[in-house]
């Protein structure tokens, strides 16, 4: 792995640490420890009480620019123990050469655990890097490391200026805030109330829920999906998860984005956010938006991955992440998989229709559904001015509704609902199934007559008839 | 003799109104229960294909003069799931509700009137006659009853002279000889036409194309040197005319029918839709096919016009004599007439007879009569 900064070098550590924790699946913490010993010198420590680490995240790292450049002398010091072990090991990590087989991994006296049962990680390194820099690169990844939401782990970042007294500053971060759930959440749930959080703060703009925009939560309107590697694969344990929110924003909110007609789709890529690979960001445009009713104009590659809609209603904000992890320890490499990508932003833009009638409609759909009014007030019209009172009390039967309610108006609502939820139904099959309707008077089809499944097309008359 | 399948002939009956709001009814009750059941859908429409390829001829067996077209069990569907043509579903349903409306209040309407009405209550829907003309014929083919059962009277061009009393019920007798050039006009009502009584001492009837040559003929009272009845529909032919022109058929199966039309492929296809039908009413019209020979113009006629009288065809003229042509129904020597105008590429109208003087129409049917020069 390329690193190309001595901050992203503390983040990928930090990262580490993260997953670590995340594996434990009990209570952890994450500290970062950050001291300036001169203004450009840091001292920092990054301790968790995840996993024990086995060595193999920190030996493939490439820093050699880094260090070249002198950000940072190639040392690592790392201490570490797992559950089952009866000492806390002690190594120093050479990362100097380029080689990994002429690195150096100096085993330094252990300590002993005395039968206490834990686990962890520390590590220790300095680097030539400003302190303000490095705290508000490691905030800003901690808040969004926050969408994933991951119950079980808590952050605390402590800075010290030594030149400064009492400089000495905590920043804790806590997933689940608001609505804390069991640690046994799976990890799409997690994502799912984390950018929950995230839309309803305005994407961290706010500490707290906007409650011009979200005082109730029928405001957000969300869809997951997952896909998964099949067992044999030969990537098996790989996971793509997919959070898609609809939120619908008030316009006298200070916040209200004027750029409601884009999404940043956040990427996370092993628990750890990044930017978008470009194969990942092709794949994007190929999933088929026109069956949800949306219309993607352009896809930008600006460090960060947008979407830009045509034709999207003015106080509707669709936010999206995306994240691609394997479930195993240590993490291979994760080359996400274009098709899994595709099922899993597919299975969530479906699940999004599933649970809220009424949005993502199709093209074909409201085109379709603006007919709706028109038929049903026909249909009631039929109803209501016939003089056969069998007839209508069947139809109010049929329809589920009381005579004694019976308005024109009643009437003719109740055939509207129920033909566009038959519209929304079919337009949340797959598009290869031809829905095939009924017909009006079944007794007239014979199977053997000459049925042409065509679409009656006008203008083939021999004559002009005006009789 | 006829031998036919009685499975394969798709037909719309002739109904009451209570009959017919009930099938509309059925119509609803159906719709519905598809819509709500367990696994709901909107139903489509199955209409009847109006179209050539469902075309069938029911040929008598002995001779040619029994033939008739009818449309058999082609299926085509009118769906609401079809984006761009979900609006002609709709249409169905709003004619028939207009119809339902106006057959509870016992009224009849024009195709014009409905067309008024319809642009009133659902403007979006219509935006034009002949669409609600097609609308209309849709549901004709969706609950299989003719037209006039859904409460739409046919407005008639249709108009006769000549040798024929017809008493309207409740009403005086008229004389059609004595109408003069106007002649007795044919009401759109078929129920009033199926309860005329007719009586007459013609020797034949003459069906002619255009209301002009039917003005002079009955100005001249050519109806008086030979005993006819003279009928014009002024152009291409409407139901009432021809069910009127069946009527008499058939209440008067002595006289043979004989059509006077322009020497044009038009000329001829008003001549077959009067002896066959047509694919436009077939469903309802397939009933009012009679037995009419060609009295004129036919290719002997042509010595008597001048050149000059002779006009190209046109395009549209050789896409009617290409379609007649292909039509199995048309006669031996009215094809061999019809391949003949296509050959010379040229067209002639009845008037061109005038070059022998006014009165020389009168003379030509006369004679074209009497040597029963007509096939």
């Amino acid at each position: 792995m390329e690193i190309s900064s001595a901050s992203n070098l503390c983040l990928h550590l930090i990262s580490c640490a993260f997953q670590r924790c995340r594996l434990s699946l009990q209570l952890c913490r994450i500290s970062a420890v950050l001291k300036s010993l001169s203004p450009s010198i840091l001292q920092i420590s990054i301790s968790d009480t995840g996993i024990g680490s086995c060595l193999e995240e920190f030996q493939d790292l490439n820093c050699s620019s880094i260090i070249a450049a002198e950000f940072w002398d190639g040392i690592l010091s790392v201490k570490t123990t797992a559950i089952c072990d009866d000492e806390i090991y002690h190594y120093h990590l050479n990362l100097r050469k380029n080689i990994s087989s002429s690195r150096t991994l100096t085993r330094l006296p252990s300590n002993p655990k005395n039968g206490l049962k834990f686990s962890g990680t520390e590590v220790y390194l300095s680097i030539s890097e400003s302190i303000d820099v490095l705290v508000s690169e490691i905030n800003h990844f901690f808040q969004k490391i926050m969408i994933l939401n991951i119950p079980n782990i808590a952050i605390e970042v402590v800075t010290e200026r030594e030149d400064i007294p009492g400089s000495r500053c905590e920043n804790v971060f806590l997933a689940n805030k608001s609505n804390p759930g069991p640690l046994s959440t799976s990890n799409v749930e997690c994502l799912k109330s984390g950018l929950e959080d995230y839309v309803s703060r305005h994407g961290n703009s706010l500490t707290q829920k906007c409650n011009t925009c979200f005082a109730t939560s029928e405001r957000l309107k969300v869809g997951s999906g997952i896909a998964c590697s099949t067992e044999n694969h030969k990537s098996s344990g790989l996971m793509m998860e997919v959070v898609v929110i609809i939120s619908e924003l008030e316009s006298k909110c200070p916040c209200f984005r004027e750029c409601s007609s884009k999404t940043e789709v956040l990427y996370f890529k092993d628990f750890t956010p990044c930017s978008i690979s470009h194969s990942t960001l092709n794949v994007l445009s190929t999933i088929d938006w026109q069956s949800y009713g949306l219309t993607l104009e352009n896809v930008v590659d600006q460090g960060v991955c947008v979407l830009e809609w045509g034709d999207s209603p003015s106080h509707s904000q669709i936010d999206m992440v995306l994240h691609c992890y394997n479930k195993q320890y240590p993490m291979h490499k994760t080359q996400p998989e274009q098709h899994l990508i595709k099922k899993a932003f597919t299975a969530a833009l479906n699940n999004l229709k599933e649970t809220h009638p009424g949005i993502l409609r199709s093209a074909h759909a409201l085109k379709i559904c603006s007919h709706a009014p028109d038929l049903a007030r026909s249909i009631a019209g039929l109803i209501l001015s016939s003089n056969d009172p069998d007839f209508q009390g069947e139809c109010f039967s049929l329809l589920g509704l009381e005579s004694r309610e019976i308005g024109a108006n009643a009437v003719e609502d109740c055939i509207q609902e129920k033909i566009v939820s038959v519209i929304e139904m079919n337009d949340r099959k797959p598009r290869q199934r031809n829905v095939v309707a009924p017909s009006l008077f079944e007794d007239d089809c014979d199977h053997d007559s000459n049925y042409q499944d065509k679409e009656y097309e006008e203008g083939e008359d021999e004559f002009l008839y005006l009789d | 003799m006829k031998f036919f399948t009685d499975r394969e002939i798709c037909y719309a009956d002739i109904l009451p109104p209570s009959e017919v709001r009930a099938r509309i009814e059925v119509a609803v009750l159906n719709f519905l229960k598809i819509l709500t059941c367990a696994d709901p859908a909107i139903s489509d429409l199955l209409l009847i294909n109006r179209k050539s390829s469902n075309r069938r001829v029911s040929q008598g067996l002995l001779t040619d003069d029994d033939t008739w077209i009818f449309l058999s069990r082609s299926f085509c569907k009118r769906s609401l799931m079809r984006a761009n043509a979900a609006k002609a579903f709709i249409r169905v349903w709003k004619v028939m509700e207009m119809c339902f409306k106006i057959l509870l209040q016992e009224k009849r309407v024009t195709q014009r009137e409905l067309f008024y009405k319809l642009l009133c209550v659902s403007p979006d829907c219509f935006s034009s006659q002949l669409q609600v003309n097609r609308t209309i014929q849709d549901v004709v083919s969706l609950l299989r009853c003719s037209r006039f059962s859904l409460g739409i009277m046919a407005s008639s061009r249709g108009i006769v002279a000549g040798r024929l009393l017809v008493q309207e019920p409740e009403k005086e007798m008229v004389d059609c000889s004595e109408c003069g050039s106007s002649g007795y006009a044919i009401s759109g009502d078929l129920n009033l036409l199926d309860r005329l009584v007719m009586k007459t001492d013609a020797r034949y009837i003459i069906i002619v194309e255009k209301h002009a040559i039917f003005q002079r003929l009955a100005e001249d009272r050519v109806f008086n040197h030979i005993p006819t009845i003279l009928i014009t529909a002024r152009g291409y032919p409407d139901i009432a005319t021809r069910f009127l022109l069946h009527r008499m058929s058939r209440t008067f199966p002595e006289l043979p029918i004989m059509a006077l039309v322009d020497w044009n492929p038009a000329g001829l296809a008003i001549l077959c839709t009067f002896k066959f039908g047509s694919i436009g009413m077939g469903l309802e019209a397939y009933r009012y096919a009679c037995n009419v020979k060609w009295l004129g113009l036919r290719g002997d006629d042509l010595q008597l016009i001048p050149e000059e009288s002779f006009v190209s065809l046109k395009p549209r003229d050789l896409q009617i004599a290409k379609s007649l042509m292909s039509s199995e129904t048309l006669q031996e020597k009215h094809r061999e007439e019809l391949a003949l105008m296509v050959q010379s590429g040229k067209r002639a109208e009845l008037e061109a007879l005038y070059f022998h003087g006014y009165d020389y129409l009168g003379k030509y049917i006369a004679k074209k009569i009497v040597q029963a020069n007509y096939i």
